[in-house]
């Protein structure tokens, strides 16, 4: 495998809530790169849905998480192929119980103009919804849960 | 051969890995069923080797077989 091709291995999961200051020293470490003119982000934040009289407290969540790395480096490969002045592209994605109001999901891509770095993170978000092994147990506060799925 | 579970599969069967003999992908369906109460009228995916795959498929025993409830990232 030839450098250029060669894929580091990188793993989109995350122990508990992404913190915002996390997310501002992502910004942060693109400062260096004069190439890039436009920065779009994605944040999943959860939601107290109520469900049946029921409120949701927190979403804990669980993944096959080899296969949910594999299907995002093919979605990265596809974005990249797709956008190709697309700079760089991060996905963080929580896992165990957060709570509503926290952040669970983090899609962030630089690129020299604004369209391509905005198109590419619709695409990411909605394929990793769609593609990745994630599940979600909703806890209610009043106790008990239930599964929760993508529509 | 060892199957992973997870979710509310996972949850139904009281493990996240159960062991099933199985020589092809129909065979697993059939005996998933049986192992699992209530996966009959559950949605849910089967992948092998890190893929979903829909079409029967010969088994040689190696592969990393995992049940998969409906996806809710994001």
């Amino acid at each position: 495998m030839s450098e250029v091709n060669a894929h580091r291995k990188r793993d989109i999961f995350v122990e508990g809530a992404i913190a915002p200051s996390f997310i501002s020293d992502s910004i942060a470490k693109h400062a260096t790169r004069h190439d890039i003119g436009a920065h779009e982000i994605f944040l999943g934040q959860v939601r107290a849905d109520m469900i049946g009289g029921r409120s949701v407290e927190a979403i804990e969540y669980t993944a096959y998480a080899d296969m949910a790395n594999e299907q995002m480096t093919a979605i990265r490969e596809e974005a990249f192929a797709r956008w190709p002045q697309m700079t760089c592209l991060h996905v963080h994605h929580s896992l165990g119980v957060i709570k509503a109001g926290e952040l669970c999901f983090f899609v962030f891509a630089s690129a020299t103009h604004r369209q391509q770095a905005r198109e590419a993170v619709a695409y990411v978000t909605d394929e990793v919804k769609k593609r990745l092994p994630i599940f979600g147990k909703e806890i209610f506060a009043e106790g008990g849960h239930v599964w929760k799925t993508n529509s | 051969m060892q199957v992973l579970l997870f979710g509310m599969i996972a949850e139904k069967a009281g493990a996240d890995r159960i062991q099933v003999d199985a020589s092809s992908l129909d065979q697993l369906r059939t005996r998933l069923v049986e192992r699992v109460e209530g996966l009959a009228t559950m949605s849910y995916a089967i992948a092998v080797d890190r893929r979903v795959v829909q079409q029967d498929m010969p088994f040689t025993g190696t592969e990393e077989i995992a049940v998969l409830p409906p996806f809710a990232g994001g």
